[in-house]
């Protein structure tokens, strides 16, 4: 149906690759055709959660009470915002998003601008430099313990040798949420890295040639020059970052577990914990709409940017 | 490399390599130290000071892979990565093909929708996906992960794939189709082959995403459908670790990612920047 509404509207502007006529009809066809696993595919796996959660979060339902769900309107929602453990959250996640997300950015930024001109060897110190992105968060995680622990952690036999005292960076309710947030700075500035120094890589000529003057004028040529032309990377750079660092759960499942007294709680590791620890499942559906509420609000205007440049 | 000028350039250059090498070395000590611990002994790794220079022992590795769990979830976590890699490009390739190639209503949006549900945390998703594999029989089972995985990589896949399939000159498409190749025919034949080291790095890096990936993993799976990710967290207890076992353990698990990420490297920043920087 949909295929004989679009061959009548919109042949002038298609060029069908065979230029035969005849042809048309089972191509429009056939480009349905293609897309619709794919499309099937994700409409089911992504509107049945989103709507079920959405109606789950306006019952009341706990799976350890073995009582059926039932209505409950706006109770959820109400209990949330009146929820200490919640607001916690949110202060976490949004502490954690704005200074990780931040700090990568300059320092990724720095270190674009100390490769983009060439060094010997920097190939290889770049390959060098992607390793800690490719570890899986949960192998990260793993490595941050073993790194800060008190004894025998790299860190801790680092900070003795030139006289700084023993640290328990994660068991210390100030550092630990600091502790993750160098952790994340660690494992994901080489991303942004990347990407900048690809972006800077790419830049015109005449730029790049400006910029190899030294002198004083070099941070005005950042400023004017290279910024305006590299906003499109860091665009779509911290929008990833902002994406992936709001859901936050598996360094903090491997390294601190929300403590201590809930200073590393994230919003994603408070769902988990009010849906499959406490099995209240309508808490949990509710919960889980303001995280995505939040990332919304937080990216948008990002992703409108990014998709109407594309 | 930019040819030297300037005696002053020259030297700066030599100051920006001195300053690259010790941040690389900031990335890469953990890193290092990760592998380094997994072949020493316990002796070695805790005498109290960092030895870089030891007799290394392939004893860790020989002991963790020969306590059944890892080395199942290895395999589970291999299988689970390869077929939801494979059946993501399979799916972003019906819907990434027509989309660079037609000029049809609701392109954009079809493209910025599927965009969409990369911002969704998977946290929002799990538990009503949980509760329906349960209904449906699925939990514990590896068809259920890889489903999961297949629906986390669509969107990077479609966004990449997308980009591949532009690139492919229009020509070539015209050239098979007056061969009197049909559209199947003239994707399979002409236009795959073609893009196929996008293609290639597109799923490499859906294959990284795969086997690093640990929420879903972790909800879905039970003792015997464990992936890499999952069996690493039964190493996290508060008393008595062991150390050089679970940096060998770690650095199994990294291993496969670090080649496959070395087999990408051309379309690596392309592909993690979602097609935005080529």
């Amino acid at each position: 149906m949909t295929t004989s509404i679009t061959e009548s509207r919109v042949p002038r502007k298609t060029t069908p690759p065979s230029g035969v006529p005849g042809r048309r009809q089972p191509k429009k066809l056939g480009r349905y055709l293609a897309m619709s696993p794919g499309l099937l595919f994700l409409a089911a796996i992504s509107l049945y959660p989103t709507l079920y959660s959405l109606v789950v979060s306006f019952m009341r339902w706990n799976l350890s009470s073995g009582e059926a769900a039932r209505f409950a309107g706006i109770d959820n929602y109400v209990d949330l915002l009146t929820d200490g453990l919640f607001w916690n959250s949110v202060r976490v996640t949004l502490v954690f998003v704005f200074f990780s997300v931040l700090i990568e950015l300059a320092l990724a930024f720095g270190l674009a601008l100390l490769f983009f001109r060439g060094l010997p060897g920097d190939k290889f110190l770049r390959a060098l430099i992607m390793m800690p992105m490719l570890c899986a968060p949960v192998v990260v995680g793993l490595l941050a313990r073993f790194s800060l622990e008190p004894t025998y952690g790299i860190v801790n036999q680092l900070m003795r040798s030139i006289g700084l005292p023993t640290t328990e960076f994660l068991g210390n309710v100030d550092l630990a949420l600091p502790t993750l947030i160098a952790i994340d700075v660690w494992q994901w500035t080489p991303f942004l890295f990347l990407i900048l120094l690809a972006a800077m890589q790419g830049l015109p000529e005449e730029v790049i040639e400006a910029s190899k003057i030294d002198g004083a004028s070099w941070p005005r040529i950042i400023w004017h020059q290279f910024l305006p032309l590299l906003r499109y990377p860091i665009l779509v750079g911290v929008l990833l970052r902002l994406i992936d660092s709001f859901r936050v759960y598996d360094i903090v499942y491997m390294t601190t577990r929300g403590g201590p007294v809930d200073a590393t709680s994230t919003m994603s590791w408070q769902i988990y914990n009010v849906g499959f620890r406490a099995f209240n499942i309508s808490y949990a559906a509710a919960f889980s709409w303001l995280l995505l509420l939040l990332v919304l609000l937080a990216v948008n205007s990002l992703i409108r940017r990014m998709v109407a440049r594309s | 490399m930019s040819v030297a000028k300037h005696r002053s350039i020259n030297w700066n250059v030599g100051v920006r390599a001195a300053v690259a090498v010790i941040c690389t070395f900031l990335f890469i000590a953990p890193v290092l130290w990760m592998v380094t611990t997994a072949f020493k002994t316990g002796n070695q790794a805790f005498s109290g000071e960092i030895q870089w220079f030891f007799t290394p022992t392939l004893e860790n590795f020989a002991e963790v892979l020969g306590g059944t769990r890892l080395t199942y979830a290895l395999i589970n976590s291999l299988q689970v990565s390869v077929i939801s890699s494979v059946v993501a490009i399979l799916l972003a390739s019906g819907i990434a093909y027509p989309l660079a190639r037609y000029e049809f209503r609701g392109r954009n949006q079809i493209a910025a929708t599927i965009l969409s549900l990369r911002i969704v945390p998977p946290i929002v998703t799990i538990i009503p996906l949980f509760l329906l594999m349960r209904t449906i029989g699925l939990n514990g089972s590896l068809l259920s992960i890889i489903i999961l995985h297949v629906f986390m990589n669509l969107p990077l896949a479609v966004w990449l794939l997308r980009g591949f399939y532009e690139d492919v000159p229009k020509e070539i498409e015209e050239a098979g189709a007056i061969d009197g190749l049909g559209n199947i025919g003239i994707f399979f034949r002409m236009v795959l082959p073609l893009a196929m080291p996008g293609v290639a790095s597109t799923a490499l890096l859906c294959f990284v995403f795969s086997w690093n990936e640990f929420l879903f993993a972790s909800v879905l799976s039970n003792a015997g459908s464990q992936t890499v990710t999952v069996a690493l967290t039964q190493y996290v207890t508060p008393v008595g670790t062991e150390w050089t076992l679970i940096m060998a353990a770690g650095t199994l698990v990294a291993v496969p990612v670090w080649l496959a990420a070395l087999a990408a490297q051309k379309y690596l920043v392309r592909g993690l920047s979602l097609g935005a920087v080529k």
